[in-house]
């Protein structure tokens, strides 16, 4: 098969396309240019392009450099700033995966003649009955199910994941034998057009205004505390708000923007049973999830997946909601929910963007 | 084996047969430093000096102004801070004034003056929709202040060419201005005979791998009496200009490639527009092909053009694949195609800028080139717009 392999230069992708060589396919790789301002690493550096140039050149193979900047512009960082100045809490990965990697880049080795993409994400493809499915990859800790929620059968059906079945030991040690210079290089954590050493205010401080705010206890009205950038208090998360003066943990609850206030409060105080879903955010594999399906949502990288029921009704306004079987912390606007099967747990069924919790 | 056709002479040239046989005994046992004072070293002088000479005639300066460097961004570079920063050292405050459509080689240079120095300030002159420099803009960003200009003689994207005597009259004949003019000539350098064409500037840049020397070989020629200070003091090599042993060998190599440059020129240049006017008739035929800068005069070597709708990543990939080299508008340090600075210049809308190709032609182009380039364009563009 004539496969494009999308390197980021890290060891994850250089041993997909390895292995990719060593099953005899024609490989091609790719590495694509996302973000033209400063950044530590991740998938954009001249260093991370020069890394995966290196070892296409050891293994062998053609490498190109795929130039998106500016799509990743309008598709992930543009929407990532207005979702912060709106209050939300968008998952950048998620849509470059979504947009770029699985948009554009399976169109474009379309047009260019190839059978199939390929990345070195720890997920896994699984075929049957003619379908293909998304599973979760066979290393608990490395699992990146999440981030291809979005995949659609046509895309699933010409999707290769070499390393999805191995652990990420066995990545290094395929890594040291095939002699790939990044089989020791750190996985990359961060978003990758955010400068660790500056991070999120920073970068969203050279593009929007932010707004200071206070910290109020939600029940008694205590000021707690202030933030200098409400925008990055992400709903159900504790880091960043200081304990109630009683010592006990709070957690964000509600963040409104124009008062320039910040909710918090106790975690049994603040948990919520309902997800309520965006529409056209809604994606599946397969085929439309039937109304009352018990699903397992997971809505963050390396969450635990939660049971939960998927409503929908098809009244004057479509709406899609989940009802959590057990309590949990509120889910922040923006971030994205990824449903896997309850009956078998490693398949996706299908994500979507939440709208409130 | 796919066959190989190679339309990137702009990004490098094919280094020629000569050129190696000129360098190769200056590249093994015992080369003489050419500062020093015994046999060998004066045989590495000698060789220097014949080198010297043969640049000065090629551009008609004088022998003591050419200065060698390693490219044509070193020329550069040496040209636009070593003239500002003795400017400043004897201003209150210095301006630059260069095109809009200038290498980065320049613009990096400039802004790096900028942001250093508070007393130095850039000015930008504007170039119409053909890429041509404004002679109005020239003269309103023109200051007594103003410590060089610089214009590059062609475009290194478009091919197009610049109006250099009207820039040199323009900064001569200004009773308040006393700036030197610069000129990038490193993609004219192939095709126009730099004596006749720069007479009227100060300093020239030239580099010898687009012309089929070696790379890390360039030259920096000052025709009149320029006051400069060395980027990289040192040994006081080049008079001061531009410290560290000369490398013979490079020296060498760009003399005889600017030798044959000059000597095949009438021939080259027939036989290239030949192919030039051949290619941009075949193009304007295929569906979204747009020329760029039908209306401005431009180098024989280079076709320059922009196709709707597509992205020059795909169309490179697949010429790519057929055996074509070629080049999109310009290339970061990452190997990717980024937009270009020059096509926003002139208003090119970024949407079309996303199209655009250059196939750039040389000495060693022929006709089985053309054909075949004429074919597989034909095709790669009709697979896009196919499956788009």
């Amino acid at each position: 098969m004539k496969v494009l392999v999308a390197m980021s230069g890290g060891v994850d992708s250089s041993v997909a396309t390895g292995l990719l060589i060593e099953d005899g396919h024609d490989v091609v790789g790719a590495t694509l240019k996302l973000w033209g301002g400063a950044s530590d690493s991740g998938c954009c550096s001249v260093a991370d392009v020069d890394d995966a140039r290196r070892v296409a050149q050891m293994l062998g193979i053609d490498h190109h450099v795929f130039n998106y900047t500016e799509e990743f512009e309008r598709h992930v960082v543009a929407p990532f700033v207005a979702g912060h100045a709106a209050g939300q809490s968008p998952n950048p990965c998620i849509e470059c995966n979504r947009h770029i990697k699985f948009d554009l880049l399976f169109e474009r080795a379309a047009r260019l003649g190839f059978d199939a993409v390929a990345t070195g994400h720890h997920a896994q493809v699984v075929a049957r009955d003619g379908q293909h499915f998304l599973v979760r990859g066979a290393d608990d800790q490395k699992d990146q199910s999440y981030v291809l929620g979005y995949l659609r059968e046509e895309q699933l059906a010409v999707l290769l994941l070499p390393i999805g079945a191995m652990q990420k030991s066995e990545v290094r040690l395929h890594a040291e034998r095939l002699g790939l210079r990044t089989w020791d290089k750190p996985d990359s954590q961060d978003v990758c057009f955010i400068e660790a050493s500056k991070g999120r205010e920073v970068f969203l401080r050279g593009r929007i205004d932010v707004t200071a705010a206070e910290i109020v206890d939600r029940l008694t009205g205590e000021v707690l505390g202030e933030t200098q950038a409400a925008e990055l208090m992400t709903i159900g998360q504790r880091r960043g708000v200081l304990p109630g003066r009683d010592g006990e943990k709070r957690y964000v609850a509600k963040v409104d923007l124009a008062a320039q206030r910040v909710e918090v409060g106790r975690l049994d105080e603040i948990l919520i049973t309902t997800i309520h879903l965006d529409e056209p955010s809604l994606t599946f594999s397969h085929d439309v999830v039937a109304d009352a399906t018990v699903v397992l949502a997971q809505w963050s990288a390396h969450g635990r997946p939660q049971l939960a029921t998927l409503h929908h009704d098809h009244g004057n306004r479509r709406r899609w909601w989940l009802q959590l079987h057990a309590p949990a912390r509120p889910v922040a606007p923006g971030q994205s929910v990824v449903l896997y099967r309850a009956s078998e747990p490693e398949i996706v069924e299908g994500a979507a963007i939440v709208t409130s919790s | 084996m796919t066959n190989q056709y190679y339309f990137d002479h702009a990004a490098s040239a094919p280094r020629r047969d000569e050129v190696a046989d000129a360098m190769a005994p200056w590249q093994h046992g015992v080369v003489g430093n050419p500062s020093g004072s015994h046999r060998a070293a004066r045989e590495a002088r000698r060789a220097v000096e014949e080198a010297r000479d043969e640049i000065a005639h090629f551009v008609g300066a004088k022998p003591g102004g050419v200065i060698f460097t390693a490219g044509g961004t070193e020329s550069c570079h040496l040209a636009v801070t070593g003239v500002a920063n003795h400017h400043r050292r004897h201003h209150v405050t210095t301006s630059i004034v260069l095109s809009r459509v200038e290498h980065t080689a320049i613009i990096d240079a400039v802004e790096m003056m900028v942001r250093d120095h508070p007393s130095v300030t850039a000015r930008y002159v504007e170039v119409d929709g053909d890429g041509v420099l404004d002679l109005e803009s020239l003269k309103s960003a023109l200051n007594a202040d103003t410590a060089v200009v610089s214009v590059m003689t062609a475009n290194n994207e478009t091919g197009v060419l610049q109006p250099l005597d009207g820039v040199s009259s323009m900064v001569k004949d200004s009773e308040l201005v006393a700036a030197l003019t610069h000129t990038d000539a490193v993609a004219a350098a192939p095709w126009l005979d730099l004596a006749e064409v720069t007479a009227s500037i100060d300093m020239i840049s030239i580099c010898a791998h687009k012309i089929g020397g070696p790379v890390s070989s360039g030259a920096l020629i000052l025709r009149s009496d320029v006051l400069l200070d060395a980027v990289v003091p040192g040994g006081g090599q080049e008079r001061g200009r531009r410290g560290g042993t000369v490398d013979v060998a490079a020296a060498v190599g760009l003399a005889t490639a600017v030798r044959l440059i000059a000597s095949e020129r009438r021939e080259v240049s027939a036989r290239v527009t030949n192919y030039q006017q051949k290619l941009l008739s075949a193009f304007a035929q295929l569906p979204g092909c747009a020329i760029t800068a039908p209306g401005a005069n431009r180098l024989p070597g280079t076709v320059h053009v922009t196709f709707e709708g597509l992205a020059s990543d795909e169309l490179l990939f697949l010429l790519d694949q057929a055996g074509v080299c070629a080049a999109a508008a310009s290339s970061c340090s990452s190997g990717a195609a980024v937009a270009s600075h020059v096509l926003a210049a002139m208003d090119m809308a970024p949407q079309r800028a996303r199209g655009s190709l250059r196939f750039s032609m040389g000495a060693e182009t022929n006709d089985g080139d053309v054909e075949a380039l004429m074919v597989i364009l034909s095709s790669v563009v009709e697979r896009l717009r196919g499956e788009s």
